[in-house]
């Protein structure tokens, strides 16, 4: 799920950056060190909308850097438990396949696939149903509901079935 | 109070623990020596008993103390019990017993050695509160996971490597995937995984029937189980309900146990006679009062009853005193008289009798008769003095006048005996009482004065006056 939320990080500035551009400095940096990343707590940040508030900068004893606590607001994204989201298999194999789902990547074991769909082996692995209706390879968009996160410092990654009602392939990429 | 969740215990013993076998896995389960169910008697047991040492129960329970360990060790694992191991020295144990004493009203106090050796005891107690909890959760557990098997959902795959044994779920995944994105390895063998499929829903060889009548019995059996399980765990969720709003008895830590079972069993012994052994025991805490210390002492080579420690003490202390000081109407003991080894020629049963009686009654009589003892065996000692005069003169004549004297004699000892019996309702002012009154209390020593007086005084023999 996304959220808009209010974020704290203290940044470092090396002197060279000083000056007149010293706050778009700031601001750059933090973006570039920011986004993409992930805590456990938070979620995966997406991406920074905008700046709250920069305080005052404290100058390290040693070095001339300077440590300015910077609130910024932005956009994370955090996998909850019974959440159903939209992902894209990425790889398919005898034990189940991977998908992502924006930056989370998302596991659903064979045993949480539907009965009816068997494993074919290939080059192009795949599961489909016994009468070929629906096929579930690499790139197609399924839907899928999370059954359990796990959530390390800086990683989270899901476990998801296809199980249940209105889960499963959404497009079949060859139709596309 | 405790007897409802004393039911608990009992009833999730049975439930859950009852194919629990307390044989090691290496040893050979034969039929003799299957002691499955070993544990419901281990939890039964507990449940009639607060904190108990191990090395107790397993006396109590006949059971192998190694044996025991290994089942109370599963108990305390599912928390069911709580457990203490304590070094102490035996004297320490000894405070236990106390303890246990005053609970239980066992009879016996140890009597502690004196070494110093450390010993590891442990002991246990049922948690009660716990238990309650536990059994909860392991219901939730069971109805939990048969749900999920039967709507087959949100089950996270477990995975198993058949070389090593290690265990990974399916969260796992993204580290297990192998070279060629094909399957899982095991990150310290490489061997390939297993899938964990799930234990309940076993599998049937008919899979070639379809998918469809394989999943149908597999629903089938999962709901099954589930009816079963509610139908033969329904006593125990009822007693659950009874038992929800009750407070939870609670026995504390062993050390607060302990403090508390002694100090209730001094109040409770503390009306008896008898000092209790107060040097300090464990832990600077006083030694408990453990039980009247009982003495025999052979008299007449019969075994008297325990006396009580008031005549121990006297005997102790008094000396043995010299013939030619025995003067008549002093109160005087057997040792004083030096009667201590003397074989009595008087006939065994009736001084046994006598003294059976008066052991008896010496003990329940304390000290409210002194005075009145004194006085009369004074008054006793100035009969009996008389008496043996009249029989000295009595020996003078012929022997039937002797012989008539001396059955009546005989016989007012022996009713002596007898009354004492009624002792709180006589008077004693007639003359026959007054020395069954001296006769009962302090018979023992009269009888034998008498006896002593008799050989030193007389040197006829004086076979029926001794008789009586």
């Amino acid at each position: 799920m996304f959220f808009h939320i209010v974020l704290e990080r203290n940044m470092q500035l090396h002197p060279r950056y000083f000056g007149r551009n010293l706050r778009d400095n700031l601001v750059s940096k933090l973006m570039k060190d920011v986004e993409g990343t992930c805590s456990g707590r938070h979620g995966f940040v997406v991406a920074v909308t905008g700046i709250e508030n920069i305080g005052k900068g404290l100058i390290r004893d040693g070095t001339g850097f300077v440590t300015f606590p910077v609130k910024y607001q932005c956009v994370v994204f955090r996998p909850f438990k019974g959440e159903i989201l939209e992902a894209v298999v990425t790889m398919v194999n005898k034990m189940g396949f991977f998908a992502e789902a924006g930056p989370v990547q998302i596991f659903v074991s064979n045993h949480l696939i539907p009965d009816d769909m068997e494993f074919q082996s290939g080059d192009m692995p795949n599961y489909t149903t016994s009468d070929g209706s629906v096929k579930i390879q690499k790139d197609s968009e399924v839907r899928l509901k999370i059954i359990g996160t796990r959530v390390d410092a800086t990683e989270i990654f899901c476990i998801g079935t296809i199980k249940d009602d209105f889960l499963g392939v959404i497009n079949d990429p060859t139709t596309v | 109070m405790i007897e409802p969740y004393n039911k608990l215990v009992k009833l999730a013993a049975r439930a859950f623990y009852d194919d629990l076998t307390s044989k090691g896995d290496n040893q050979p389960k034969t039929g003799r020596s299957d002691n499955r169910g070993i544990a419901v008697v281990v939890l039964d047991a507990l449940t009639r008993r607060q904190w108990v040492r191990e090395e107790d129960l397993a006396k109590d329970l006949k059971l192998h103390t190694k044996q025991l360990r290994r089942t109370l060790r599963f108990f305390e694992e599912e928390k069911i019990i709580t457990r203490d191991h304590r070094r102490e020295t035996a004297k320490g144990a000894k405070i236990y017993s106390a303890a246990v004493a005053a609970t239980a009203d066992a009879t016996t106090g140890k009597e502690g050695e004196e070494k110093v050796k450390l010993h590891t005891h442990s002991y246990c107690c049922l948690d009660y509160a716990q238990i309650y909890d536990v059994v909860r959760y392991r219901l939730h557990r069971m109805k939990h996971k048969l749900k999920d098997e039967l709507e087959n959902k949100n089950t996270i795959q477990q995975y198993i490597c058949p070389n090593c044994g290690k265990r990974y779920t399916a969260f796992d995944a993204p580290r297990l995937l192998s070279r060629n994105g094909e399957d899982f390895d095991c990150e310290s063998c490489d061997g390939k995984l297993d899938v964990e499929s799930d234990k309940l829903a076993a599998q049937e060889g008919g899979d070639g029937d379809g998918d469809e009548n394989a999943r149908r019995r597999r629903r089938e059996k999962l709901k099954d189980m589930l009816q079963k399980m509610e139908v033969q765990l329904k006593p125990l969720i009822d007693q659950l309900g009874r038992v929800k709003d009750l407070p939870v008895p609670e026995f504390g830590s062993l050390q607060a146990w302990e403090a508390r079972a002694s100090a209730a069993g001094r109040a409770a012994n503390g009306d008896n006679a008898g000092d209790s052994k107060s040097h300090l025991g464990y832990n600077g805490a006083p030694m408990p009062y453990s039980g009247d210390t009982k003495v025999v002492v052979d008299f007449n080579g019969t075994e008297g009853k325990g006396e009580g420690v008031k005549s121990e003490t006297d005997s102790t202390s008094l000396k043995v005193l010299p013939p030619w000081m025995i003067t008549s109407g002093m109160n005087l003991t057997k040792e004083q008289r030096g009667e201590v080894k003397q074989e009595t020629k008087m006939d065994g049963t009736s001084t046994s009798t006598a003294a059976q009686y008066t052991d008896e009654k010496k003990s329940t009589i304390g000290h409210d008769d002194k005075n009145i003892q004194d006085e009369y065996i004074k008054a006793y000692y100035a009969a009996l003095l008389k008496k043996q005069h009249e029989l000295e003169e009595a020996a003078k004549n012929p022997q039937d006048a002797n012989a008539a004297d001396d059955p009546s004699s005989s016989t007012s000892i022996r009713k002596v005996g007898d009354k004492y019996k009624r002792k709180e309702d006589d008077d004693g002012t007639e003359w026959e009482e007054a020395p069954a009154r001296g006769n009962g209390i302090g018979a023992y020593k009269v009888d034998l004065n008498v006896e002593a007086d008799a050989p030193a005084e007389d040197d006829e023999d004086d076979i029926d006056w001794e008789e009586g």
